[in-house]
């Protein structure tokens, strides 16, 4: 007993850390604020009252007696922002832009060193569930809150089939606490294990991978279910987790760059009838026509393409680079005027920190703040079919928001308050990041 | 006059019978050192041009050849190949241009030249009777080799064993195999290492020169610093790949530094280099000039033109196909090269007499004089032109069958029912 108020004192303080978390009362009234709904008109002024995690009511509302009131003279309630494709909780997944530990471990039932065919499932660990392998404690949840963000549809990521990703809240006490919706979708990427790593080694090798798996999962799927109507006298058809995750996922996650992966992804998906969210889309606005004509789903990428940090200094950069390099932050924007549905992702950044500047980018290629914040809220959460608990300022959702002074995504915009199911957090005025090492 | 008609008398009944001397008549002579001459006549003896003139009489034996129709050139030098050390990429055992190890000046790549490799037939059919076979791997590959394309023995090829040594300067490469790259810093550190290494090993043939000046009991012949020796006495140049204008900027003050003669190969984009090539006289093997634009916004031409670049800089150069069977091509190198802005003659002369020159032989071979080796070409037109044909080639003087893989080819697909 004693052991285990120490530890919630020690998890009490790591949290406090950079940022001050509110005692829970019940009801919170957030009064006299300007309110961006996302899903409806803006409010120029008026309250938001949050009940048990959720929002009880939007504009007129008066304060319930016994409320806690915070008021918001002067500041913006938005809904909290939402990161469509991250690894945020997932502590021990490498991150997006390649940093991060990798699985030190092989999981266990992992296929044979050198995979020799599809047969042998190589890299498959799309039974890998995001919901199963978060961490509250995940340093990085803070950071997130920090810039705004209250929720992220996070993914294991490593392997061709990386695995299944959850809608989870960027808070809470325990890790079932925090999943919203799981699975939300399957990860997949096009790295193949490289040269004398066998099979697939090469993006056609890839392809076909994939084109396999789908083949043998529907194959599999049959199988069982014919099974399961007369299991009487038939030889069962074994149990493959490498097929459980596939058949499982209710959208596929694919990557697209340019033109022509996005050509061949869509295609791929419709092969395979699958439904599909491109993510990556640096060049998309070279091509924004394609993914309209076939009515494509993207995530962007916010991490915008960048200069290689280490490269020699005389090598002569392409002008396709050096154009993507620079117009990359127009995607959005081309998107937007093509009516493509997006929604962006942080997951490749550095730090949350690193969202404004790039949205900013974005803003001065085109995009309006409208939709700015749109497709890192209402447009995350209807690409991912949560757009009934997430995404907007509304009655009946999630009590998750951020309050800023100014707008966001603003220079100078500061983060008041973030809520998480309601808890309040707020970001202390220099957030340390990464949060210090507190207790040991 | 008695003794050389006598002279003449008794030579006659020689070359009746040698297969190395031949009276060429009414053909077109391109000398290519001067310039041709209409319905000619070329006298070879023993192998050697004897005479070109309006008439020339032959000596009595002497066969004579109508030459009606066609055209007289020197054969064609390849100056950078794998020819006769390599007949099939894929298959590992047919492959002797790369020796394990990092400094082995001491191999000679023509002791290895396969004379029997089906390779040589089909590229002399295309005019060329001399090759320049390159070793590779390591940092000091080895002597490249001049060989002449016919012999029943390596030593019957060879013209000059040791007409180049082959170094792999160090260059900073961050492209990792199989994929990824390196960091600048450290592509950089490794370069800065593998330069080290390259200089101590020079100042330890240098060492070894003194010492064996100096003699004494305790010295020891040792055969790589042996090799050395013609190196750090300038006889023998350094082949150097050196494609951008860092690569060449860093060989060139390398070897002013260690006061060595350069030959430069493959350079694909000289920059503000070509003053210094010039300046310096450094000769330059041109990589396969028909080739893809190096960097992806160069212009398409990028290639072709840059034989015209370099000429108008004054940089001396030849042609090198850089491989085995598509040494064929050498020839329609040039072609490019003249279509793109090169003088006709200048092309030519880039296949040549030039690589003649480059290589130390152009007493030897190279053009259609007096008293050089006769390796020649008779053509039935113009040799930078796709649709001629050699009708007929000699090298020492020597006829050479014109039969190759592909003809072989040919006529059995041709018979096929």
């Amino acid at each position: 007993m004693k052991y285990r108020v120490l530890a919630l004192a020690c998890s009490a303080l790591l949290l406090s850390a950079g940022e001050t978390v509110a005692e829970v009362p019940s009801v919170i009234a957030i009064r006299g604020a300007r309110i961006v709904t996302v899903s409806g008109p803006v409010i120029a002024r008026g309250a938001v009252i949050l009940r048990d995690g959720l929002i009880e009511a939007v504009g007129d509302a008066q304060p319930p007696p016994g409320a806690w009131i915070i008021d918001g003279e002067g500041l913006t309630v938005y809904p909290g922002l939402l990161d469509a494709l991250s690894t945020l909780g997932l502590p021990d997944t490498p991150s997006l832009n390649g940093t991060g530990r990798p699985n030190a471990t092989r999981p266990q039932g992992a296929p044979p060193a050198v995979p020799r065919g599809p047969e042998d499932r190589p890299l498959n660990t799309s039974y890998l569930r995001a919901a199963d392998e978060l961490s509250p404690t995940d340093r990085r949840l803070e950071a997130a809150r920090n810039a705004g963000f209250t929720g992220a549809v996070t993914f294991p990521t490593q392997g061709v089939f990386a695995g299944l990703g959850a809608v989870i809240d960027l808070a809470g006490k325990r890790p079932g606490q925090m999943v919203v919706q799981s699975p939300a979708g399957l990860y997949l990427t096009t790295h193949s294990g490289g040269f004398g790593s066998g099979y697939p080694s090469s993006l056609m090798g890839v392809i076909a991978y994939i084109r396999q798996i789908y083949l043998d999962a529907g194959q599999y799927k049959t199988a069982k279910a014919i099974y399961a109507a007369h299991p009487k006298g038939l030889k069962r058809p074994g149990y493959d987790k490498w097929l459980e995750g596939v058949l499982e996922a209710p959208r596929v996650l694919l990557p697209a760059r340019d033109p022509k992966e996005m050509e061949r992804m869509l295609r791929l998906g419709e092969e395979l009838n699958l439904k599909v969210l491109l993510y990556g889309l640096a060049e998309g606005f070279r091509a924004p026509e394609i993914l309209k004509n076939r009515n494509a789903q993207v995530l962007v990428n916010l991490r915008w393409p960048e200069k290689p940090r280490a490269a020699d200094p005389e090598a002569e950069e392409t002008l396709r680079d050096l154009e993507t390099r620079d117009l990359a932050p127009s995607t959005p924007a081309a998107l937007v005027k093509a009516g493509v549905k997006f929604a962006f992702y942080a997951g490749a950044l550095e730090k949350p920190s690193d969202v404004a500047p790039a949205i900013r980018r974005a803003m001065n290629a085109g995009l309006s703040h409208d939709n700015a914040v749109r497709a890192l809220t209402l447009n995350v959460a209807e690409l991912y079919g949560v757009s009934d608990r997430l995404g907007s300022v509304e009655k009946g959702k999630i009590a998750n928001l951020v309050v800023t002074r100014g707008d966001l995504f603003r220079d100078k915009t500061e983060v008041k308050y973030v809520f998480v199911d309601g808890i309040k957090y707020e970001p202390a005025a220099e957030a340390p990041a990464p949060a210090p090492e507190v207790t040991r | 006059m008695k003794p050389v008609a006598l002279w003449i008398a008794a030579a006659a009944a020689l070359y009746a019978a040698s297969d190395d001397s031949f009276l060429i008549r009414g053909a077109a002579v391109y000398p290519v050192a001067a310039p041709g001459i209409e319905n000619a006549s070329l006298l070879v003896l023993d192998g050697r041009v004897a005479e070109v003139g309006a008439k020339v009489a032959a000596p009595r034996g002497v066969r004579v050849i109508d030459g009606k129709g066609l055209r007289v050139y020197p054969g064609m030098i390849d100056s950078a190949t794998e020819v006769g050390i390599s007949e099939i990429g894929a298959v590992g055992v047919t492959n002797d241009v790369r020796e394990l190890g990092d400094f082995k000046p001491q191999l000679r790549a023509g002791i290895a030249v396969n004379p029997s490799s089906e390779h040589i037939p089909v590229i002399r059919a295309n005019g060329i009777t001399a090759a320049m076979a390159i070793p590779d791997g390591g940092v000091i590959a080895g002597q490249a080799s001049l060989m002449r394309l016919d012999g029943w023995t390596w030593e019957e090829m060879a013209v000059k064993l040791d007409a180049a040594l082959h170094l792999n300067f160090p260059t900073i490469t961050t492209r990792r195999f199989p994929a990824g790259a390196a960091p600048f810093s450290e592509a950089k550190r490794d370069y800065e290492r593998r330069l080290k290494q390259l200089d101590e090993y020079l100042e330890q043939a240098r060492r070894y020169r003194t010492a064996k000046k100096a003699g004494g009991p305790d010295f020891r012949t040792d055969l790589h610093f042996e090799a050395m020796l013609p190196v750090l006495e300038g006889k023998v140049p350094l082949m150097v790949s050196a494609v951008r204008e860092r690569e060449i900027k860093a060989a060139l003050e390398w070897a002013e530094k260690q006061k060595l003669r350069l030959v430069l190969s493959e350079v694909r984009k000289p920059g503000a280099m070509l003053a210094e090539l010039k300046a310096k006289q450094i000769p330059v093997i041109l990589g396969p000039t028909q080739d893809l634009p190096l960097d992806h916004d160069d212009p398409y031409d990028a290639a072709f033109t840059l034989p015209a670049e370099l000429y108008k800089a004054g940089v001396k150069f030849a042609f090198g196909s850089f491989g085995n069977q598509f040494s064929r091509n050498l020839p329609y190198q040039a072609a490019t090269a003249v279509a793109f802005g090169l003088p006709y003659d200048e092309g030519l002369k880039s296949v040549t007499l030039y690589p003649a020159g480059i290589w130390g032989v152009s007493a030897e071979m190279g053009s259609i004089e007096k008293g050089k080796w006769a390796d020649l070409m008779v053509t039935d037109g113009d040799p930078l032109e796709v649709r001629t044909q050699v009708r007929r080639l000699f090298i020492k003087g020597k006829e050479v069958d014109l039969e190759s893989k592909h003809t072989r080819l040919y006529k059995r697909y041709l018979a096929r029912p």
